[in-house]
């Protein structure tokens, strides 16, 4: 068996564990935390044999170890029950928001990739000096602001001041879409309106970047700190006094090693964002996972909160087995080390 | 040079395809909870805003004025405790299916073998088709209110719910999802996260005016920054109420209108009466005699002219059965406040009342803080307590966990004053959102009895006017304030319902009839 197919059943085997203890874990938090959640759904004008009914449907009245009973049942056939909060399956829920969400974070994931790392590797390149300077005056602008922060000033300046972006939702009224996926990227290429994939672009950008900023900065700063210390190792200063070019002791010794903490970090970042969106998505009115989960916590549905955090902790496995998978690719060290176990 | 001009031509078709083939008006509107479509489970705003346009009821509350005119019911009597309705000739549901009185009947047997939303109102009613087009109501007992509940009872077409029930008896994923009315507005999609878009009925039976608008885009969940954006820009026509006052007045500022509706609620400071020292008279008149009403007034003011509540006479806002005139505005007055606390058994410097409010709701805290101000200006100590609405509504279920003051907006949700005072102040129903309270007075019961049970209008108007005098002679209650909804709205639409009063329908959400809305572009 490959060492990395080794590896990759290993991760599997822990992330079951991990879902578990996470279901467990949040199936109790959220029954004990205070608030009757038959008394939030049914509103303020529900009647006690109203809400009695609801609680003895919705399994209230029994132990906690029966009703995560139940839960398990229902799980394993593929039913996370009804939501509270939108009167419909969670399974429908979720498979018409997640799409939302994860076109979001994906295009944020690629901005902060595709800005950070390159932002990191000039700064370090050039350490001391203005870019670098300039870098680090940037990065630590994203850093420190939330994202919600620069949503709100995104929208001011290229929304209302500078109506170049559209201001809410994935798409413009005008266009009826067949949602065949649910990633309208896809869904308006499929129906071949090219009008209108360029307004869900458009309708993406914002968000997207908004979401990305504090992460951008996190990968420059990252980057930068660990090809700085990698250009200080005594190879480096022996591929220069081999007269190698700077771009290529750059592109070859110093970021490869330098990524190895960069990608685990920016792999956690990613994982994050699917938690972190709700905010992006209340302001730019994103219909996305993000947001439904908050809405539900907040109103204690409490079949909606499973399922959420259930597909939040789902997609940060995901990610970790896939940045694992990546280190062990660049780190031949971890690769072969699973062979012993260690 | 040819590519280029090749890709502008593809981009030119692909937008004139993607355009509508003709100018179609959309009204675009928000609400902060998400829409429930089931009627038989509709109960908060953003619901009713959706049950007025989907589905029509027997009757309608009269514009501009008291009382009620038939709507799918040509005519009704009545003969005690039972009801006739005759219905409507050739009314149809938007399915195509007639509108009959075995689906009046079907929507009242589903609405009460849900037992959600207002089902409440319908406890003790039984319905019956006597022929196509008659149904006859009979109640358990006497109930002067009832023909205005069925304002809350929508007609559901039975035979297309039916077809489409699978499994599920009442055909409730299927109506969760989709209309099955005969109203002026179909639904075309239904996003819980999103939105709900409905189309105009051109078949609706009472026509609907050219000027109404083509589509509405009723949103969710928008947040306040994204409301003033939008309207700003053009792309919203009617925000919630929920928007905060400074949010409203900019918009209002930039040239926005402001909608109003109102006589339908109050803004209520609830007095715990079991609870010491509140469980005397005189120590509740003090507290409401020593608060400002005036300020609490300015505290809502949107403009000069436009604010989210007016000057309280009484228990019973104006406008509603029983409700005092104007001469009777509350006011503060420090001294009838320190004679009150005189006559009070208990010496109120040793007790620290606590105030909540709901965090959901941040407004209250304000007047948490207006109330506290006042109450040292009598050597009162109190506290602040910040009570998610969860928490809150579990709490005053035992009257020892209940807070001394509670804050709570509360509506007549059928527009008769019978659903608004009973749940609060009749002796049966303690322990609720509504009765922390917990009063338990015989007059009062009896006035409510009255009330609820009165001959014709007069006696009614008798009994709650005794109640309100009683109400204020007990003092379970600060009467904060009467409630009124605005709405910031674009200069695109016209809104009769809410901006004219001989138009208003006394009715929370019933302003929002689209049929009636005008797109002015």
């Amino acid at each position: 068996m490959s060492p990395i197919f080794r590896l990759l059943i290993r991760r599997l085997g822990i992330s079951l564990i991990v879902l578990i203890g996470v279901s467990m874990l949040i199936f109790a938090i959220a029954r004990i935390i205070p608030g009757d959640p038959a008394r939030i759904a049914l509103g303020p004008n529900a009647t006690v044999q109203q809400i009695a009914k609801l609680r003895a449907e919705m399994h209230l009245d029994e132990p906690l170890l029966v009703q995560y009973g139940y839960f398990l049942a229902d799980v394993i056939q593929g039913d996370l029950g009804t939501s509270l909060y939108t009167n419909r399956p969670v399974t429908l829920d979720i498979a018409q928001f997640l799409p939302a969400t994860i076109e979001l974070v994906l295009l944020a994931g690629v901005i902060m990739v595709g800005l950070g790392l390159p932002l990191g590797i000039v700064a370090a390149r050039y350490r001391g000096r203005w870019p670098d300077h300039l870098v680090r005056v940037f990065a630590l602008l994203t850093v420190s602001a939330p994202s919600f922060v620069w949503a709100v000033i995104l929208m001011l300046l290229f929304a209302f001041y500078l109506p170049l972006f559209p201001i809410a939702g994935r798409i413009s009224d005008i266009y009826e879409i067949d949602r065949a996926t649910g990633f309208l990227t896809v869904d308006t290429l499929l129906a071949g309106n090219i009008a209108a994939f360029g307004n869900v672009v458009s309708h993406l950008i914002l968000p997207a970047v908004a979401l990305a900023l504090s992460g951008i900065g996190q990968a420059a700063r990252l980057t930068r700190a660990n090809m700085v210390e990698t250009y200080q190792k005594p190879y480096i200063e022996m591929a220069q006094a081999f007269g190698f070019y700077p771009s290529r002791i750059a592109r070859i010794f110093a970021l490869k090693p330098s990524l190895i903490p960069s990608l685990t970090v920016i792999g956690l970042d990613f994982a994050a964002m699917m938690g972190n969106a709700f905010l992006v998505e209340a302001v730019f009115a994103w219909p996305g996972l993000s947001r439904y989960g908050v809405a539900v916590i907040l109103r204690k549905d409490l079949n909606a909160i499973m399922g959420t955090v259930l597909i939040i902790a789902l997609t940060f496995l995901i990610v970790n087995i896939i940045v694992d998978l990546m280190i062990a690719f660049l780190n031949p060290r971890i690769r072969y080390s699973t062979r012993t176990g260690t | 040079m040819i590519r280029n001009a090749l890709l502008t031509a593809t981009l030119t078709a692909a937008t004139a395809l993607s355009s509508p083939a003709f100018s179609e008006t959309v009204l675009r509107l928000d609400e902060v909870a998400v829409g429930e479509l089931d009627p038989a489970k509709a109960s908060d705003y953003a619901d009713s805003i959706l049950m007025f346009n989907v589905y029509d009821t027997l009757v309608l509350p009269q514009q501009g004025g008291p009382g009620h005119v038939p709507h799918l019911a040509s005519a009704w009597s009545a003969d005690g405790s039972t009801y006739t309705f005759v219905l409507r000739d050739g009314v149809t549901f938007q399915s195509g299916n007639p509108l009959r009185a075995e689906d009046v009947v079907y929507s009242l047997e589903r609405n009460q073998a849900l037992g959600a939303g207002l089902s409440y109102l319908f406890g003790g009613v039984s319905a019956e088709a006597v022929g196509e087009s008659t149904v006859k109501f009979t109640l358990d007992s006497a109930y002067a209110p009832f023909v205005a509940s069925l304002v809350r009872l929508p007609i559901v077409d039975k035979a297309l719910v039916e077809a489409n029930k699978g499994d599920d008896e009442w055909g409730e994923a299927f109506l969760s999802a989709n209309g099955a009315g005969s109203g002026a507005y179909t639904v075309s999609s239904h996003n819980p996260q999103e939105e709900t878009v409905m189309a105009k009925n051109n078949a609706y039976f009472l026509g609907v005016a050219e000027a109404a608008p083509d589509k509405v885009r009723l949103r969710y969940g928008l947040e306040a920054a994204t409301v003033r954006t939008l309207i700003a820009q053009g792309e919203h026509d009617i925000s919630s109420q929920w928007l905060p006052p400074e949010v409203m007045k900019a918009l209002a500022d930039d040239g926005a209108q402001l909608l109003t509706e109102s006589g339908t609620g109050a803004f209520y400071f609830k007095m715990n009466t079991t609870k010491a020292p509140l469980d005397d008279v005189n120590c509740r008149l003090a507290l409401a005699s020593a608060f400002d009403y005036a300020t609490a007034i300015q505290m809502i003011a949107i403009t000069d002219d436009v604010s989210a509540g007016s000057p309280s006479t009484g228990a019973i806002p104006m406008g509603m059965f029983g409700a005092n005139g104007s001469e009777m505005v509350q006011a503060q007055d420090l001294d009838k406040a320190r004679a009150y606390l005189d006559a009070c058994k208990y010496n109120l410097a040793d007790f620290d009342i606590e105030v909540s409010w709901i965090a959901e709701v941040p407004l209250e805290e304000r007047f948490a803080l207006l109330m506290q101000s006042n109450f040292t200006q009598l050597g009162i100590k109190s506290h602040i307590k910040k009570l998610p609405w969860a928490l809150f509504a579990e709490q005053v279920s035992k009257p020892e966990n209940t807070p001394h003051i509670s804050q709570l907006f509360v509506n007549a949700v059928t527009g008769d004053p019978d659903t608004l005072l009973y749940g609060m102040y009749h002796s049966s129903t303690p322990g609720t959102w509504q009765s922390p309270e917990y009063l338990s007075d015989a007059e009062v019961d009896a006035h409510l009895e009255a009330g609820r049970t009165g001959a014709n209008d007069a006696a009614r108007e008798t009994a709650y006017a005794s109640l309100n005098a009683r109400l204020m002679a007990i003092a379970p209650t600060i009467y904060g304030f009467d409630r009124q909804s605005v709405f910031a709205a674009s200069n695109r639409v016209s809104v009769p319902a809410l901006s004219d009063p001989s138009m208003a329908f006394g009715l929370d959400g019933m302003g929002f009839s689209f049929r009636l809305m005008e797109m002015v572009e």
